[in-house]
């Protein structure tokens, strides 16, 4: 049996596990007793990690639309197929109507050369992923406020915290790690406040729970400002020295009285001013959130509201401090930072800034275009109406993952060419001209970064099923059908090419990372001598100052009415990973939760007579869907809330597409519902 | 017993010799501490201890029992073999922990899987020298020293091994390095019988009955609030072995076997949802009675080795060992932060009397 170091591949934690391996087949998982954070411990998730590698759903075969059957093919007729349809849209509409969906699944190598291959072989910006459903608002609104939207601390500073403030995260769940730190400085004797319209697990640990009704952070976040700044405890010290925008911003968080917080949110004063003092006098003071910050139509202004707060109480750039976006996907971080998104390249280098295009013009030899492009949603949109016409998806589903499933499947339906490249099939893949089989993390060699910035390793442990390859082959492959010559012989090639494109990943290389072990390097890593970076922020803000700014609440898009009548809420749970095709497959986490359910208040159910288990049906402007009932009085009345994991009884079904107009993230945790009951 | 001293420098022709004859497991070195797995000349750590325990090698997290061929309607079967296999440097309480799971699948009708594996197993024991923080063997009788059968036991004792072959086929091992090996000396015996003593008394008195103690005073609501449901405890414990199998593949496939974990709510939950153990607390409080009080009734022996792994595995801020939640949940410290609150409110000229913190145990949502 042979044990092979790689890196988790589920969520944003970043753990570092051995998958075992025996006769060539994956047989168990291990943790990682040396990794710097995970330091021997995994969610069961990790534990599991290995298990859905060798499913026999597995694809191993290109597979090529006609009509209604998808016909094996081999590669060379399926890259053929697939060069020559983008080619002709590209010669018929030019290459506006083109766009590529990377994935956040796959490796940082992956990512840079289909964001490559998008800007230099088929010209166009139309590159996303679905970061654009999660942290789109982090990157916006920290790289506004911060100048870098990643997590400024590691995820072991939250350890060394006196007060952890946790706002829109189910941490034990989503990031079990990351509440290992938090549990521990809990221990340690810190304060634990956590915002959530649900009891979470974490909520049942904390000295504090605010049930923030949905949507509603801008007005407590700014009343907690007021309330830290009437008790004293403003570090005005900071502001002045380090930061731009707090004046206005102080003034229009005065503005926020007790009652309207109250009247909006369904918060005391009497706690929201204990978490003002637990928060502000604590010489540590961290922020972490996640979706329920960000999945909002004012993502980004809540986002701004938390960077607000943890730089007028000078809680940046020390041990225990900072603010902590928690990615959802082990590399949605990578996917980011390797630029594929509409407005840079990797680094987040501008596409529109000149002397970024002629650096990238210099070193791909060719010329790349200049417009930003369109985020995700925005391409469909675009499909929609008939102006995008040919789409690549790598490693996604959103005809389960993006908000208004019926909308998005219809927009992937006009499409003219549409291939989609994955492990296993797919709702999305369901849909595809040609679909392609990927190598999964256990197949193949390349880099993951982690939610903290620590880019390691994720390492080849048994080879892919069948025909099944590694995305970064077939993108070359592909590229080459286009007129490119690329010419890479490993990942650690494209590695060196990014390395040398992107100074954050400067001293970032294969032959270095090997010789680290398990830590990985955590970037800013601008050299080979530059020992990575911990902290971000120690010596003050590469922008020069951070930027506070006034945010206003802006009522949720859609409201509850007398014809729908509930607020549906969307989330996770942490035995399934997203759209699940990983976890269902994996029999000890597909026996957890087998089946969907909604969460409804037992008085609610009970005033509907509806009992525990029961089918009901909860139902949106949108569509509606069948889920058994789970009686929760962690959930408020007049609250549901489904999990996104399951295709028979899709949340995105119900969901909506308002955007925020500064991220284009759509609003996902709201939507107006009523709840039924299924008679049968 | 036949008794050899073999130099350090030995070893690695040693093990060199017998793994031209059949697999060897040995603790490589990585980082962090030692990984069992086959080796092939590398490095290996033999003062540290593994995490995942070398148990795994006899009840893998995943192996396939047999396979099933359909052909004209009828199945025919065919069972996977185990080859002969070395497993090298074990710990004494391992050794225990193979013992104990010899009576559990040794109870009639007897696990064929697991025998076939353990029997094609050759056992190198190493005699522990220096315990690890975690490590209470010595106070549950599973250590530091060789307490059950195995093939051939090895003592460090500074420039070399003392070597003693139990059963033939630790002659046979210690043959394998013929003109590799010393004379044993009285003072090599003295000097091993020495450093056992020192390693016994360097280890916590954390006794079986301390241990039921803790279980009849932890607060189990609390613990069950801490515990992540990773199921990592089960998963590096020497002695948990439960599983499920699956069948996997129509028409021809393979049975799997799998390791499970009494952590997860699906391991005890019935066909209808109802479940006998619905809440962490009480599949956390299950874990440790079936290690203190069930298996010993079943087996004799306890189903504890005093290893300490779970405890170094978990990712919550639990003491695995003492049962206590290291989380301020006492009233004395509510009532200071109370009290903090208050003088706060006080100065601000706030009417608003301070709220008690988070609801304490009592309408707690249903979790699966």
């Amino acid at each position: 049996m042979k044990k092979v170091h790689t890196t988790c591949v589920y969520c944003g934690c970043g753990c570092g596990l051995f998958l075992h391996v025996e006769g060539g087949r994956i047989v168990g998982a291990s943790p990682s007793p040396g990794h710097p954070m995970s330091r021997g411990s995994l969610c069961i998730k990790g534990w599991l990690a290995g298990d859905f590698a060798g499913h026999p759903d597995r694809l191993s075969q290109p597979l090529v639309r006609q009509g209604e059957r998808m016909v094996p093919a081999a590669w060379d007729a399926a890259l053929d197929l697939t060069a020559e349809r983008l080619l002709l849209i590209r010669e018929q509409f030019g290459p506006q109507a083109l766009g590529v969906l990377t994935s956040a699944k796959g490796t940082n190598e992956e990512n840079y050369l289909l964001m490559k291959l998008a800007r230099a072989a088929l010209c166009t910006n139309n590159v996303d992923h679905v970061a654009r459903l999660c942290h789109a608002p982090t990157v916006a609104g920290l790289g506004y406020a911060l100048g870098s939207g990643a997590m400024t601390g590691s995820i072991s500073s939250l350890g060394q915290s006196d007060a952890i403030l946790v706002v829109g995260s189910n941490t034990t769940e989503q990031h079990p790690l990351v509440a290992t730190y938090i549990l521990r400085a809990r221990a340690k004797g810190a304060g634990l406040i956590v915002v959530d319209p649900r009891k979470t697990p974490l909520a049942e640990t904390a000295d504090l729970w605010l049930a923030a009704r949905p949507g509603s952070d801008v007005v407590w976040i700014n009343c907690l400002l007021n309330l830290i700044a009437g008790q004293g405890l403003i570090d005005w010290q900071f502001l002045e020295a380090h930061t731009e925008g707090y004046e206005e911003t102080l003034q229009a968080a005065r503005t926020i009285s007790a009652e309207k917080v109250e009247e909006i949110c369904g918060i005391t004063a009497a706690d929201l001013a204990q978490a003002a003092s637990i928060f502000g006098e604590a010489e540590r003071g961290a922020i972490v959130y996640a979706m329920g910050v960000t999945q909002h139509a004012q993502g980004t202004d809540i986002v701004q509201a938390l960077a607000n707060l943890a730089l007028a109480t000078g809680n940046m750039g020390r041990e225990g401090t900072g603010i902590y976006p928690l990615r959802g996907h082990q590399n949605v971080q990578g996917a980011c930072d390797m630029g594929a998104l509409p407005t840079v390249f990797s680094g987040y280098q501008p596409v529109s800034s000149s002397p970024a295009r002629s650096k990238f013009e210099g070193a791909w030899g060719t010329v790349l275009p200049e417009q930003p492009g369109l985020t995700a949603l925005e391409m469909l949109w675009a499909a929609e109406e008939g102006s995008l016409k040919g789409l690549i998806i790598v490693g996604e589903n959103p005809a389960l993952s993006y908000p208004d499933s019926s909308r998005v499947v219809k927009a992937l339906k006009r499409l003219q060419f549409l291939a989609v490249c994955d492990i296993f099939p797919t709702e999305t893949a369901a849909l595809a001209d040609v679909l392609l089989p990927a190598a999964c993390f256990a197949e193949k060699e390349g880099t993951f970064t982690s939610t903290e910035r620590r880019v390691q390793r994720v390492r080849k442990a048994v080879e892919p099923p069948g025909e099944a390859r590694a995305e970064w082959q077939w993108i070359a492959d592909l590229a080459g059908r286009l007129g490119m010559r690329w010419g890479y012989s490993s990942p650690a090639d494209v590695m060196a090419e990014i390395a040398s494109l992107t100074p954050s990943y400067g001293g970032i290389g294969y032959q270095r990372l090997e010789s680290l072990g398990p830590a990985g390097l955590q970037w800013p890593c601008p050299s080979g001598e530059h020992q990575g970076t911990p902290i971000l922020h120690v010596q003050g803000f590469a922008q020069g100052r951070a930027r506070l700014r006034p945010v206003y609440y802006l009522p949720p898009p859609e409201s509850s009415d007398a014809e729908y009548p509930m607020t549906l809420n969307t989330g996770r749970s942490l035995y399934h990973f997203h759209t699940a095709t990983m976890t269902r497959r994996t029999a000890l986490l597909d026996r957890e939760i087998p089946l969907p359910f909604v969460q409804v208040n037992p008085e609610d159910a009970k005033q509907m007579g509806i009992r525990e288990g029961m089918r009901v049906r909860v139902e949106t402007r949108r569509g509606s869907v069948v889920a058994e009932a789970r009686l929760s009085p962690g959930l408020a009345r007049g609250q549901l809330f489904l999990p996104i994991h399951f295709s028979e009884a899709p949340a995105n079904a119900l969901t909506a597409q308002h955007l925020d107009p500064l991220s284009k993230i759509a609003e996902m945790k709201i939507s107006a519902a009523r709840l039924t009951k299924v008679i049968s | 017993m036949i008794k050899a001293f073999l130099l350090k420098a030995n070893l690695p022709a040693l093990l060199e010799a017998v793994s031209r004859q059949m697999e060897v497991i040995a603790p490589l070195a990585m980082p962090g501490g030692p990984v069992y797995a086959t080796w092939q000349g590398e490095a290996l750590d033999l003062e540290g201890r593994s995490l995942s325990p070398p148990t795994e090698f006899l009840l893998p997290h995943k192996e396939v029992l047999f396979h099933y061929v359909q052909e004209s309607g009828r199945y025919s079967f065919k069972e996977e073999e185990a080859p002969p296999r070395l497993l090298f440097f074990i710990r004494p309480c391992d050794l225990h922990a193979i013992a104990v799971l010899d009576r559990v699948f040794g109870r009639p009708p007897s696990d064929q899987a697991y025998f076939r594996r353990r029997r094609a197993t050759a056992l190198v024991v190493a005699n522990c020298t220096v315990p690890g923080e975690e490590c209470f063997c010595a106070s549950l009788g599973s250590g530091p020293e060789v307490k059950d059968a195995c093939d051939l036991q090895i003592t460090d004792l500074g420039d070399g091994y003392l070597c003693e072959a139990e059963t033939a086929a630790g002659v046979l091992i210690l043959n394998a390095g013929s003109g590799l090996l010393g004379p044993v000396l009285p003072s090599h015996l003295q000097e091993k019988r020495r450093l056992i003593e020192q390693a016994g008394q360097a280890m916590p008195k954390m006794t079986a009955d301390r241990i039921r103690e803790s279980m009849k005073k932890a607060d189990w609501e609390a613990l069950g609030r801490q515990c992540l449901s990773c199921g990592g405890c089960t998963f590096v414990c020497p002695v948990c072995h439960c599983f499920s199998t699956l069948d996997l593949g129509i028409p021809d496939g393979e049975r799997q076997r799998c390791r499970d974990t009494c952590i997860l709510s699906g391991f005890s939950r019935l066909t209808g949802g109802a479940n006998p153990r619905r809440t962490p607390a009480q599949r956390l409080q299950h874990w440790y009675q079936d290690k203190f009080e069930d298996i010993p009734q079943v087996t004799g022996l306890l189903g504890c080795v005093g290893c300490g792994r779970c405890h170094l595995t978990c990712p919550s801020a639990m003491d695995r060992t003492e049962l206590k939640v290291a989380l301020r949940l006492n009233q004395d410290h509510q009532n200071h932060q109370n009290q903090k609150h208050e003088n706060q409110n006080n100065k601000n000229q706030n009417l608003w009397l301070s709220s008690p913190a988070a609801d304490l145990p009592g309408g707690r949502e249903a979790r699966t």
